[in-house]
């Protein structure tokens, strides 16, 4: 699995934050994506927009309700097609299937288009380890593969990058210095990869959705590394969360009418890719040889919970990333695994282990932006709520506790707020006692725990000289008047 | 095939099953479109084939629009000669040395390779036990023209389909792509386009094609600095010819 830094959320953002150029650069960047989004949707009709949602929701809960007899199906279809299904319950398994595929057919040189889950899987350092060299061909990946960095963006994963530090890049590790305008270096890439696009003689695609019903990957991308990688090479493998299946190729018509509407505001990307399966002795080219793994790594926990199931519905688009708060502050780094942003807190949590991952279901306003910005309408700011109580409280598949203090605080809160009377005393002596440290009407430093800890990152808003019931029987009594 | 490493499918299967407390068998409450008649999904596309045919020029219109706003050049050639003047045209304005195309009917109405060659151009067609491919590297053409199998109006795309003589790299190599399109291929939507290859799939199985891709305007990308570069791996410039005529 690659590596996990979800712990080191904290640390991680307060870098970020101290950034000054990342911290105006990205306000930017995710502007230009979130307004795409919008205009795409004005252009649709947001009455249009909203039906498709609903489609698209309907269609996947129905699939994941049902996910075992379509992957049935879906298996049956593939192998009817000419290709080889194979199931990996970890990354540890997918990894050990790839590397057969590679070893045994003696494949040298693999030509990756985007996947996910081959970032969850830390496939690249395994091929490297086994003698074939792995080579990300989207612009993106390239550009981190080549900084030996992971994904900032599920859509646009070198987005933190200015052109200055990808022009040097460039020259320091594929000789292509002084690259001055984005174009240029564009072009560069273009030329160093496509050597690499007409020789693989392994082609590693993910897949945007299965098709159960015909057996078919699609993919949906704009610079053509995916028709390389699924034309050219001998051997195509295809590696896929269990989540992705949607029963009929009639379906396909709402996600493409959504996925890139959400992501980028286009209609559609340039290419969709349908692939069936191997060639056919009538085709004039393609792989002789097509493997499709699917992959669960933990997926199977957030279907057995019905309240993150829906998690899984997720078409990553990278919408509820654009439109967050907290994520267009501190960045895809900082959530410290593959999936960033406020779908990536409820998933990489379950998938690496709540107890290391505390603080991502915490990184949230709970404003419900990314809710209203998912095109599957997935309810994230309540998944977000529950895996905050199965933290402090502890859940089937985690033993976390609540602190001490978080127990007798939230217990303390109870009593006070079921008695006016000792909500009234309260009042009274939180006045008393704030006087010290307030200023103005915010309190922005207390001097002890478990205080301290709360006003180091935020400032606590103080308590009103006059509480809103005083001032209601004032009004109350001025108007009677 | 590849033996003793992932877990087999039917343990894998039912480890899902297990996470949704679920028994095996099909859906308990069934998807109207998977339990679907055959004979009703072919009455449906007979009626969207009636429909088509009865709105061809308003989606003909429609494809032009969107195509052009997807990246397309478009051009409505009013006849064969028209349709080859353009090609001509616009492979002396590239100065184009090597011209590759698929083996396709649509050549026989569109004739090109006698004007292509007046220029001093080679044509190539990518073809197995075709002589004239010889040992040319398509990856050295400097343009790429082919038919297509259907034009969305919706999207402004062209679909092509896997069939003896259309290679998949014809339209993907070449910096320049010609896709040329009869107004009988047009749809109206991605509706029209999946239940009709649903149909196929239903019908032929496998035998409907190994794939099937959508081509939407010039390869394109903005991962640097969210800028937009038109020209990544596939070519930078697309050319749709619609043949618009004889309706």
């Amino acid at each position: 699995m690659s590596e996990v830094k979800t712990q080191e959320f904290r640390r991680a953002s307060a870098k970020v934050l101290a950034n000054a150029k990342l911290q105006s650069y990205l306000g930017r960047s995710m502007g230009t994506f979130d307004g795409a989004r919008a205009e795409a949707i004005e252009e649709i009709s947001p009455e249009r927009w909203e039906e498709l949602r609903q489609q698209g929701r309907e269609i996947k809960r129905h699939t994941l309700d049902n996910l075992d007899y379509y992957l049935e199906m879906l298996q049956e279809r593939v192998t009817a097609n000419g290709g080889h299904v194979h199931f990996a319950k970890d990354a540890a398994e997918a990894r050990a299937i790839v590397g057969q595929i590679a070893q045994t057919r003696g494949l040298k040189l693999a030509i990756k288009s985007k996947s996910m889950v081959s970032e969850e899987m830390g496939l690249n350092p395994f091929l490297e380890s086994i003698g074939t060299e792995p080579v990300e061909t989207d612009l993106g990946e390239y550009i981190i593969q080549l900084a030996e960095e992971t994904p900032f963006h599920i859509i646009a994963p070198a987005m933190h990058k200015s052109k200055e530090e990808v022009s040097e890049l460039f020259g320091e590790k594929i000789g292509r210095p002084n690259l001055q305008d984005i174009e240029a270096m564009a072009g560069a890439a273009r030329e160093v990869l496509r050597e690499k696009l007409v020789s693989a003689d392994m082609g590693i695609t993910g897949a945007n959705f299965l098709v159960a019903e015909t057996g078919t990957v699609t993919l949906i991308t704009n610079e053509g590394n995916g028709r390389f990688c699924t034309s050219v090479p001998r051997v195509l493998v295809s590696i896929t969360g269990m989540e992705k299946v949607v029963p009929s190729m009639e379906d396909l018509a709402t996600f493409i009418r959504l996925l890139p509407r959400a992501a980028t505001g286009q209609r559609i990307s340039s290419y969709v890719t349908h692939v069936y399966g191997p060639k056919r002795p009538e085709d004039e080219d393609g792989p002789e040889e097509y493997h499709l793994i699917i992959v669960d790594n933990g997926r199977s926990k957030l279907l057995a919970d019905p309240d993150l199931r829906e998690a899984l519905y997720c078409i990553r688009c990278g919408a509820c990333l654009n439109t967050c708060p907290v994520y267009r502050k501190v960045g895809g780094h900082s959530y410290g695994w593959v999936y960033p942003g406020p779908i990536g807190a409820v998933v990489s949590p379950v998938l690496v282990g709540l107890e290391r991952s505390k603080d991502l279901p915490n990184a949230s306003s709970l404003c419900g932006a990314c809710k209203d910005v998912c095109p599957i309408k997935i309810n994230i700011p309540h998944m977000l709520l529950k895996l905050r109580s199965q933290i402090s409280e502890g859940s089937p598949t985690s033993s976390t506790k609540a602190s001490f203090v978080d127990r007798i605080t939230s217990k303390g809160y109870r009593r006070l707020m079921s008695s006016p009377r000792l909500l009234g005393m309260a009042r009274t002596l939180g006045l008393l006692a704030q006087w010290p440290f307030s200023r103005g009407s915010f309190i922005r430093r207390m001097p002890i725990p478990p205080f301290s800890r709360w006003t180091r990152t935020r400032d606590m808003p103080a308590l009103a000289p006059k509480s809103f019931r005083q001032v209601w029987k004032e009004r109350l009594e001025e108007e009677g008047r | 095939m590849i033996e003793g490493v992932g877990t087999p499918s039917e343990q894998f299967i039912a480890s899902v099953r297990e996470a949704l407390g679920r028994k095996a068998g099909p859906p308990e409450r069934p998807y109207a479109r998977m339990v679907e008649e055959r004979a009703s999904v072919e009455e449906r596309a007979e009626a969207t084939m009636e429909r088509l045919s009865a709105n061809r020029r308003a989606n003909v219109d429609e494809l032009a629009r969107v195509a052009s706003l997807r990246g397309w050049v478009v051009h409505r050639a009013e006849g064969v000669e028209d349709a080859v003047g353009y090609v001509y045209q616009l492979a002396q304005k590239l100065e184009t040395r090597r011209v590759v195309r698929s083996v396709e009917d649509v050549f026989g109405d569109v004739p090109l390779d006698d004007a292509l060659t007046s220029l001093g151009a080679t044509v190539h067609v990518m073809a197995r036990g075709d002589e004239s491919a010889g040992s040319f590297d398509p990856a050295d053409a400097d343009l790429g023209v082919t038919g297509v199998d259907y034009a969305i109006a919706e999207t402004g795309t062209a679909v092509i389909l896997p069939r003896r003589g259309v290679s998949r790299v014809t339209s993907l190599l070449p910096p320049v792509h010609v896709a040329l399109v009869k107004p009988s291929q047009t749809l109206e939507g991605l509706d029209d386009l999946y239940l009709l290859r649903r149909l196929a799939y239903l019908r032929d199985g496998v035998d409907a094609g190994s794939y099937m891709n959508f081509i939407t305007g010039p390869s394109r990308t903005a991962d640097i600095e969210q800028t937009l570069v038109i020209g990544a791996h596939g070519p930078r410039e697309t050319h749709m010819v619609i043949l618009d005529w004889g309706l």
